[in-house]
């Protein structure tokens, strides 16, 4: 019965002992975690090179702030879009950081669904670095001018560029290309003279890609989709003739160039059986130099667009990081947007996965100067780069644009009902 | 009375049945009510316009192809495989060497995936290195623009069609030969009857109904057409091969999030 009893009040003494020493093991950790104090950023990114770049980003990021954690979605384009809208339409604060593709942004700005960049600028008493590339930066600004307030920073500074074989121009007797009419002349030659070798391979399949196409001829000749008040300024005499050009330099491509996506002009480009290249991404151009990818290797020189009644004229087509309005964690996103746009990381995502800067700083390293021999010619086609028009309404401008231009392509309309087309049907949207 | 009587039973069905009504009938008349407003769902702004989405749409050049193109599509599709699949399973009903065989091979195509048998066809169909115009041009005749030809481009997807999908209506229809009593068939040719009268006037007519209902299920998946098309011609050149699918989702998922989506499904 005695020993029963002190059985029991052992019993007891470890209980509460185990009790007490748990309390105090709970505090502890307690007491941890309040010193740090742990955050997760949830960032909508982008898949492929993006993603990876972000990924890199966020692993160095967290080695210095080991407090904050990382969950990155790597998304395509459209599933980007879709998440983005629907989670910021509901202000559910999902997302910490999103990607914004820059023709999309205007959408994002006009209902305030960004965080005012600027306003966080000046609580932190920062200054946005002029180390970014203006083009670019200004990208993210809405009223789309140098005033207007800023909502996104450049992440990746991607630009349209212009590829040409400097054999074959050399072996016919020309120069670098200035103006698209000294281009086209090139073109015919190389055409006519060169077995296996097509004057000019672009993307004509509808859409995106034939307008991606056609927009630095057009912009060159001083064509505009929309003018200064929103007014659909796409058939102009402008127009035309840049379209009729477009038209001419289509005869010059390979047969069912109005089917070709960028698997097809890749190969092209690669293969060595396109003499001209007007539209070339720096994505597209990294094993270029790889002998066992290229059978082009030194022959090849990538650079801005030639010009004609105006300047050259490439398309911009940066990627934007923005902080949703509806985000609870500002400062701590805003401090990583710091970080992931500072030139460290910048440089870093360039030479590791190849991402286009935005700051013209690392265009300028040497390390990265030799690894892409084409660093100063996509610097240069960035300060001289152009935007799609700042309107919510492009997608469904650049699909009809992208339509009756390969209906034009075809055969099946001129470069006048083409753009009278374009026009009357942009004006039925727009109204 | 018969209500009362059973209420207990509707009391429990009740919760099912109002999940399923919130789950199907629900999306489909709120599609139905927001196709009369042109919506922008980024803005959240709301503006009745009666049938102008439906005007619009109909009198879209883009979509009067794609219908027909569809219908198109459909028709000759349906007509061919249903008609080559009857053919062979005429064919299996005999016995030849080899036939089980054979009849594992003409069922090959179905059990590939869309992707792959486009992937295939696509190579094929290559203007420079397909195999078809290789043929052609060994035959001394002009290579053929399969896919990039706009008179051609909607043909060349119906013969992939078809490659893959008579097997479909051949299985089908073989087994509802074989579930023919054989004593039909021996009373006819005992009375002298000849093998395409025995086709043409007991065989098919006592098939006929499973005939239509595999013309029936092709001609619901094929006015469904779209992973060929994207994947071989993305709806080009032109607007030759775009069907309702295609349009659908270049208006409702490339173009806009919500958009025109409504006017479109209804």
């Amino acid at each position: 019965m005695k020993s029963n009893t002190k059985h029991m009040a052992r019993m007891w003494v470890s209980v509460v002992l185990s009790m007490a020493l748990t309390g105090v093991l709970f505090a502890a950790g307690a007491k941890e975690s309040v010193g740090l104090k742990q955050i997760t950023l949830t960032i909508a990114g982008r898949d492929g090179a993006y993603g990876d770049s972000l990924q890199l980003a966020a692993d160095e990021y967290q080695k210095l702030h080991p407090e904050v954690s990382f969950e990155i979605l790597k998304l395509s384009g459209a599933n980007l879009f879709e998440k983005t809208v629907i989670d910021l339409r509901s202000k559910t604060g999902t997302y910490d950081l999103i990607l914004i593709d820059d023709p999309n942004a205007p959408q994002y700005q006009e209902v305030n669904w960004l965080a005012d960049l600027d306003a966080m600028y000046a609580k932190k008493g920062l200054q946005v670095d002029s180390d970014f590339i203006k083009p670019a930066l200004d990208l993210g600004r809405y009223p789309y001018n140098e005033k207007g307030t800023l909502f996104a920073l450049p992440f990746a500074g991607n630009v349209e560029l212009f590829a040409y074989r400097t054999d074959l121009f050399e072996k016919y007797g020309f120069g670098e290309p200035q103006t698209w009419t000294e281009l086209l002349k090139a073109v015919k030659t190389i055409d006519a003279k060169e077995a296996g070798v097509d004057g000019v391979v672009f993307r004509g399949a509808k859409g995106n890609p034939i307008v991606t196409a056609f927009m630095p001829i057009f912009w060159a000749f001083g064509g505009k989709v929309l003018d200064e008040d929103g007014k659909v300024t796409i058939n102009s005499p402008e127009g035309i003739k840049a379209l009729k050009y477009f038209l001419e330099m289509a005869k010059y491509a390979p047969l069912g160039v109005t089917m070709y996506q960028s698997a097809q002009v890749r190969d092209a480009l690669y293969g060595g059986t396109a003499a001209v290249v007007p539209e070339v991404w720096p994505g597209w151009i990294g094993n270029l130099e790889n002998p066992q990818e290229s059978h082009v290797v030194g022959k090849v020189k990538v650079t801005k667009h030639p010009g004609e009644v105006v300047k050259s004229s490439p398309m911009i087509g940066a990627w934007l990081v923005a902080i949703p309005e509806s985000s609870k964690q500002h400062e701590a996103a805003f401090d990583f947007m710091l970080f992931l746009t500072g030139y460290e990381m910048q440089l870093a995502m360039s030479d590791a996965y190849g991402l286009p800067p935005s700051r013209s700083s690392v265009y300028k390293v040497e390390s990265q100067r030799v690894k892409y021999p084409w660093y100063d010619a996509q610097l240069d086609a960035l300060i001289n780069s152009v935007a799609r028009p700042r309107s919510i309404k492009w997608k469904e401008i650049e699909d009809i644009l992208g339509g009756v231009l390969q209906v034009a392509i075809m055969g099946q309309m001129s470069a006048e009902q083409a753009l009278a087309s374009a026009q009357q049907s942009v004006e039925d949207m727009v109204r | 009375m018969h209500f009362r009587r059973n209420s207990f039973y509707y009391f429990l069905i009740a919760p099912s049945l109002l999940l399923m009504l919130w789950l199907t009938v629900y999306p489909v008349l709120n599609v139905l009510m927001l196709s009369f407003f042109d919506y922008n769902y980024i803005a959240d702004v709301r503006l009745f316009i009666g049938f102008d989405n439906f005007k619009q749409i109909v009198s879209s050049k883009l979509f009067q192809d794609s219908f027909f193109n569809t219908l198109i599509f459909s028709l000759v599709a349906t007509l061919f495989e249903v008609g080559l699949g009857l053919l062979l399973a005429l064919v299996f009903d005999g016995e030849f060497f080899k036939k089980k065989q054979f009849m594992t091979l003409m069922i090959f195509p179905m059990m590939l995936s869309t992707m792959v048998v486009s992937a295939i066809f696509k190579t094929l169909y290559h203007q420079d290195i397909g195999l078809f115009n290789y043929l052609l041009t060994q035959l001394g005749l002009q290579p053929v623009g399969w896919l990039i030809n706009p008179s051609c481009a909607l043909s060349s997807i119906i013969l992939v069609d078809i490659w893959q999908w008579t097997p479909f209506a051949f299985i089908l229809l073989q087994a509802s030969l074989q579930s023919i009593p054989q004593e039909i068939f021996e009373a006819a040719r005992i009375d002298g009857t000849r093998y395409p009268q025995i086709v043409m006037r007991i065989t098919i007519p006592i098939l006929f109904g499973q005939i239509m209902l595999v013309a029936m299920l092709r001609t619901i998946d094929t006015f469904k057409l779209f992973g060929k098309v994207y994947a071989l011609t993305q709806g080009g050149p032109g607007n030759a091969t775009e069907t309702l699918s295609t349009f659908i989702y270049r208006e409702g998922f490339l173009i806009s999030i919500l958009g025109v989506l409504q006017r479109l499904l209804c």
